[in-house]
């Protein structure tokens, strides 16, 4: 077998596309004209992958506005709305506070363990107890009952309200959705008490539609069923008929009736909506009810009461919130009392008071909220001093509970924030009670503050919180509150309070380890600066920003180390060595708190993600030298990191090769550079990897001139590969892997020149190894041990021509064509191993089991076998017998098959003899 | 067995009617067969009935006996002469006047009451009257009089409101010793003369209290006279209570008073010869104290040590 002769110039020209110019990038957005264009010359199903979802999108955006017409929500009345946000708000209400499996009930909640017979006994025997003792029964006047238990006979009641009314039993009705009312009364269920109300009012609002539904149809139709009037969504009392109103009347004499305060008040405000019946102006009763509602001196049942008033309210189509502020009025003096200090202080009490602090707070953001989205905007002002906040006289005592403010800073649409924020301030100062920390409220402020952007100028305000918050001393209270206004501070460009409130951190840091939260404060802040400086060099000139995180540790620390390497592999290539070296500082103290803490997956990723990009970004320029003493510097900081390592051999090779571009002198930098590579590819865990990288190192070497060290490399590589196939079988991705880096080394041996010996010129690790590689893994990887094969004998061949494909001679490494062309030796060695690779790849295709891939793999083997040798009847007996096998694996027609037979046709062309030979 | 059914319908579902209106209405006979009568009657009875029992009048405690009745009204309408009533449903309207012109000054309507001693009430019974072999059919049904509009003063020009102060001082019964000491001041205002159509209403302010406030309520007291024999028997209870503040209220905070008046237990304050009618209402403020849990359930009229009261005397009236 003789290797065909190659004129790969005269090939590559031959076979070459014509190239035309163009004026536009192939991958930049194409202008439609062109597009069109290209569509009429190339009609065929063309597909560009890049291109292909625009026209989707334009389409899905024709689609949008429809969707949200028929979604929006202009067509739907107010009234569904306000169902709506009153169906989420109870969600969350219950949510917000999960209930024990046992609820703790006083005797007052007797109306729900009255409907159970079973614990008539158990009663009895307690009411003994009670005459024995009765002080102890008055003390632990508490029974227990099941969360179940307790929803269960409420859903009970509410089946029984709902029988009793149909069975036109309304006064039944009536009774029991009293006794339902009358449960709010007790608020020693504490925890239990949200989702008490969310049930109880379920069965009020059940009963009140009734009740309205039921006049309503009096209102509209006689008794007899014909039509009296129709009622418009915001009719009056003036078009009720009398009877109507009369029916109405009576339920509100009997509503009026009920003894205790507040299930009277409840079934009002259940029936509330029918005022609309009797009174032109039903809302005038809110003042009344909102001032009865002083009367419960419970703050718990009094603000909820007063949420339910809110929520009936709505029904009455009023946008009076005087009333609402009244009752925050209220709710004020209530809580303030609750929570003045003449009741006892001990451990307990706190706690307790904390409970209702946070039971009630839901109330108090729902009814400040609805002040301020009804409060017509002209009136707001006014609401405003209503309220308390900023009256005329600066000195008015300003009593607000601290909570409250905290709703009403909350609530206060962004630019009264804005416009209001030094009585807003004055509000804060005066809160001084349990129900909130101060700091939470400046905190509020800070964020509301920097949600507009509103010329007025802020300054004053920030210059006074942050002397305020500096008074009290107090780190974390001041950490708080700097976070939230450092949003406006840095929106604003006050460049002096940036350091204000920086150095104030640093004062009150010295010599004292931070809390927990304190760390979380910090971190927040921290990252603010890094997101708002987008050059780091600026940021790091910040006075005491590098001394702050110093001083931070743990998980904060890294979260913002991440953000500021996250910001410095968005600017581009480093070039500044003071800067590098804190970078790598950060980089640093990032491992090593990853390595301190823990080495889960997930924690470990991101952060050697950013370190290896970070790395891979410094660029000392033409000083390599410092550039390779920095990559070995990373290596010992980052050894841990395998994709950094990676990334380090990278650097290094392309740092050998700017070596060699800038001065071809330093053959020694070259050296280490090499020597660095050596050094760190095996310590990097996957042999694939490592593979690539030797290759790619030797290929670096070869370009050095450093033949004998790229031999070596070639030679660990292939022992790379080797290893991944002892080590059990490899998994498909790794065969593609294994597969393409030998493709690789095979093109990259054209280049390495063999050795001169005496015995004839023979390469130290030539393609015989690879081909005791290629043989050994056989067994375990058929399919692709053809190609190996196929790209043993294609680099026997290449290496046989007298010019070779390629070679390195820019860079004064001779081509084995010009050393060994027409040396026999050196031919007769190509040709034994390519003869051996023959034979063996003809043999492993009939090891396949899978006619398909048996097909392909023969049709390969041809391909090859064709394109290397001369044609000669050895070859053809083996092409043919190849084709053959194809054929019947894959059949006549394929289109492979049919190309190949093309193929092999051109090839024979040239010595028509053989074929008669074979014949 | 016969099924027939007799059902008095009234023209207003609400049953209220003044004397010199028409009392609209229909007779409504639901029978399977036609019925042969001797006549369809309407009666309209109107009367106060008065019944003297023991209590405050200590020496006549044995003679529980009821004053003879005053007759307002009684007259017998014949609606439908003697005949026969034809299968099925059959109304029968008719339309009374109990004011008649020719004598106006003679009877006094006293509107609807319902005390614990004085009841006036005003009944209309339907008959219809058949032969001996069977029962005559006979239903009654209760309508509700309110003084005619017209004999109505307008409403008072400015409601009297009266101003009370509750203190430890103020009080006629023994109180507990923490009260006394510690002191107490509630003080508001109330009308006390109120449209029957509209709720009493006042405000209420607690001062100062030291010892927490477990409650305060509205107490409406009515207060029937009775003369019997040549004494005038009076009887005080309980209409009914209204909670105005439930626990230790804040201080100085304006509570209203807003009691809405129940119907039939209540009626113009009446001041005739052989009876009275009158009403009261009690403030009653009780402090939390171990003793009262002790005795949960008692006359809210009956002084405690730990309660606080002040009653003032109400003028109801029917205005237009």
């Amino acid at each position: 077998m003789e290797f065909r002769p190659r004129n790969y110039k005269q090939e590559k020209e031959s076979h070459a596309l014509h190239r035309t110019r163009v004026d536009d990038h192939p991958l930049c957005t194409p202008s439609t004209s062109h597009r069109q264009v290209v569509g009429e010359h190339h009609t065929e199903n063309f597909f560009d992958p890049l291109r292909g979802p625009n026209t989707n999108v334009g389409e899905a955006f024709h689609n949008l506005p429809d969707e949200e017409r028929t979604s929006g929500g202009f067509c739907t009345e107010r009234d569904n709305q306000h169902t709506r946000d009153w169906n989420s708000f109870k969600r969350l209400l219950m949510q917000r506070f999960p209930i024990s499996k046992m609820i703790s009930i006083s005797s007052i909640s007797d109306g729900i363990m009255k409907s159970n017979k079973v614990d008539e006994i158990s009663s009895t025997s307690s009411r003994l107890e009670e005459l024995d003792d009765p002080q102890k029964s008055a003390k632990e006047g508490n029974a227990s009952i099941t969360r179940q238990e307790y929803v269960f006979r409420l859903n009970d009641f509410k089946e029984k309200i709902v029988q009793a009314w149909h069975s036109e039993d309304r006064v039944t009705a009536l009774k029991f959705t009293i006794k339902v009312a009358r449960l709010l009364m007790d608020t020693s269920v504490r925890q239990f008490y949200p989702t008490l109300f969310v049930l109880a009012t379920d069965v009020m609002d059940m009963l009140g539609d009734m009740v309205w539904e039921r006049i309503k149809q009096k209102a509209e139709f006689t008794v007899d069923g014909n039509k009296l009037c129709f009622l418009a969504e915001n009719f009056d009392a003036n078009g009720v008929c009398v009877d109507a109103k009369e029916t109405c009347n009576n339920w509100f004499y009997k509503v009026g009736s009920i003894e205790d305060l507040l299930p009277r008040v409840y079934l009002e405000l259940a029936i509330l909506p029918c005022w609309r019946f009797l009174l032109i102006q039903p809302a005038d009763c809110l003042h009344r009810l909102v001032k009865m509602i002083r009367g419960l001196a419970d703050p718990l049942s009094s603000a909820y009461c007063c949420l339910y008033m809110v929520h009936r309210a709505r029904k009455l189509l009023s946008r009076d919130t005087a009333y609402l502020i009244t009752c925050m009025n209220d709710m004020n003096i209530l809580l303030m009392d609750a929570l003045s200090l003449k009741r006892d202080v001990s451990k307990t009490c706190v706690e307790k008071r904390r409970l209702l602090i946070s039971l009630i707070e839901p109330t108090i953001e729902y009814i400040v909220h609805h002040i301020f989205e009804d409060t017509p905007k002209e009136q707001l002002a006014n609401a405003l001093v209503n309220l308390g906040i900023g009256g005329k006289g600066d000195n008015k005592v300003v009593s607000c509970l601290s909570i409250v403010a905290h709703c009403y800073i909350k609530e206060l649409p962004a630019d009264m924030v804005r416009s209001k924020s030094k009585e807003i301030i004055n509000l804060i100062e005066c809160c001084n009670d349990c129900s909130l920390d101060k700091s939470l409220n400046y905190r509020l402020l800070g964020f509301r503050l920097s949600e507009t952007t509103s010329p007025q100028d802020m300054v004053d305000v920030v210059d006074h919180v942050i002397q305020v918050v500096l008074l009290w001393g107090k780190l974390d209270e001041y950490l708080r509150v700097m976070d939230a206004f450092l949003d406006l501070v840095l929106q604003n460009q006050m460049g002096n309070h940036i350091l204000n409130v920086l150095e104030g951190i640093a004062m009150q840091a010295r010599d004292k380890a931070f809390t927990e939260e304190e760390l979380g404060s910090l971190q927040s802040i921290l990252v603010k600066f890094v997101s708002h400086f987008e050059d780091l060099e600026e940021l790091f000139a910040l006075n005491h920003y590098l001394e702050i995180l110093d001083m931070m540790y743990g998980r904060p620390r890294s979260i913002v180390n991440m953000h500021i390497l996250d910001r410095a592999i968005r600017k581009g290539l480093w070039h500044d060595p003071h800067i590098i070296q804190l970078l790598f500082g950060i980089s640093k103290s990032l491992i090593d708190e990853i390595d301190q803490t823990s080495m889960m997956d997930y924690d470990y990723q991101q952060p050697a993600r950013l370190i290896t990009r970070f790395v891979s970004m410094v660029d000392y320029g033409s000083d390599v030298e410092r550039h390779l003493a920095f990559l070995v510097e990373c290596r010992g900081a980052f050894g841990c990191i395998n994709e950094l390592k990676e990334a380090l051999v990278h650097s290094s090779n392309s740092l050998a090769i700017q070596g060699l571009k800038h001065s071809n002198k330093q053959f020694s930098f070259i050296m280490s550079c090499i020597a660095y590579s050596e050094v760190t590819i095996p310590s990097i865990s996957s042999p694939m990897k490592q593979s690539n990288l030797y290759i790619e190192t030797a290929e670096v070497a070869l370009l050095g001139g450093l033949v004998s060290h790229a031999e070596g490399l070639t030679e660990s590589a292939v022992s790379c590969l080797q290893s991944l196939v002892v080590n059990g079988l490899p998994g498909i991705a790794d065969v593609e892997g294994i597969l393409s880096s030998f493709q690789k080394l095979c093109s990259l041996l054209v280049m390495v020149p063999w050795n001169k010996s005496n015995i004839g010129p023979s390469l130290n690790y030539a393609p015989k190894s690879l081909f005791v590689f290629t043989d050994s893994q056989s067994k375990l990887i058929p399919r692709t041990t053809t190609r190996l094969f196929s790209a043993i004998i294609l680099l026997s061949a290449a290496l046989s021509q007298e010019i070779l494909p390629y070679n390195a001679n820019n860079f004064g490494i001779p081509g084995n064509d010009q050393l060994f062309y027409g040396d026999s030796s050196y031919s007769q060695e190509l040709a034994s191993i390519s003869q051996l690779a023959v034979q063996k790849l003809v043999d492993v295709i009939q090891w396949e089991h899978s006619s398909d891939a048996r097909g392909i793999m023969a049709l390969e083997a041809c391909n090859c076998i064709a394109s290397s040798f001369r044609t000669s009847p050895e070859t053809s007996i083996i092409c043919v017998k190849l084709l053959e096998t194809a054929k019947l694996c894959l059949g006549a027609h394929d289109k492979y098959v049919k190309s190949t037979t093309k193929f092999l046709e051109t090839c024979s062309l040239t010595s028509p003899d053989a074929e008669q030979e074979g014949i | 067995m016969s099924s027939a059914t007799l059902e008095i319908k009234l023209s207003r579902p609400s049953r209220i009617y003044c004397p010199s209106e028409p009392l609209d209405g229909k007779i409504v006979v639901k029978s399977a067969s036609s019925i042969s009568h001797r006549g369809v009657r309407l009666a309209v009875n109107g009367s106060v009935n008065m019944q003297v029992r023991g209590g405050s009048a200590g020496l006549i405690e044995s003679i529980v006996g009821a004053v003879k009745p005053i007759v307002i009204v009684n007259r017998i309408i014949e609606v439908r002469p003697s005949g026969r009533i034809a299968s099925g449903t059959t109304e029968i309207p008719f339309s009374v006047t109990l004011k008649q012109s020719g004598n106006d000054n003679h009877d006094r309507f006293y509107e609807t009451f319902h005390g614990a001693d004085i009841n006036i009430q005003y009944l209309l019974t339907a008959d219809v009257t058949r032969g001996y072999l069977h029962k005559s059919l006979y239903t009654t049904m209760e309508f509700i009089l309110e003084t005619d509009k017209a004999e109505l003063l307008d409403q008072p020009a400015s409601p009297e409101m009266v101003i009370f102060y509750i203190t430890q001082d103020t009080q006629r019964h023994p109180l507990l010793p923490e009260l006394k000491s510690g002191g107490f001041r509630v003080t508001g205002k109330l009308s006390i003369q109120c449209a029957l159509s509209d709720p009493i209403s006042g405000e209420l302010i607690v001062e100062t209290s030291a010892v927490p406030i477990h409650s305060i309520d509205i107490h409406i007291l009515r207060i029937e006279s009775v003369l019997f024999g040549d004494r005038i028997v009076t009887e005080t209870s309980l209409v009914q209570t209204t909670q105005i503040a439930d626990g230790d209220v804040s201080r100085h905070l304006m509570l209203p008073i807003y009691v809405i008046l129940p119907r039939l237990l209540t009626c113009p304050t009446t001041l005739a010869g052989p009876f009275s009618i009158e009403f009261k209402v009690a403030i009653v403020i009780s402090f939390q104290s171990e003793l009262s849990k002790m005795q949960a359930k008692s006359d809210p009229r009956t002084p405690r040590l730990w309660m606080a009261m002040e009653t003032l005397p109400l003028e109801l009236v029917r205005t237009r």
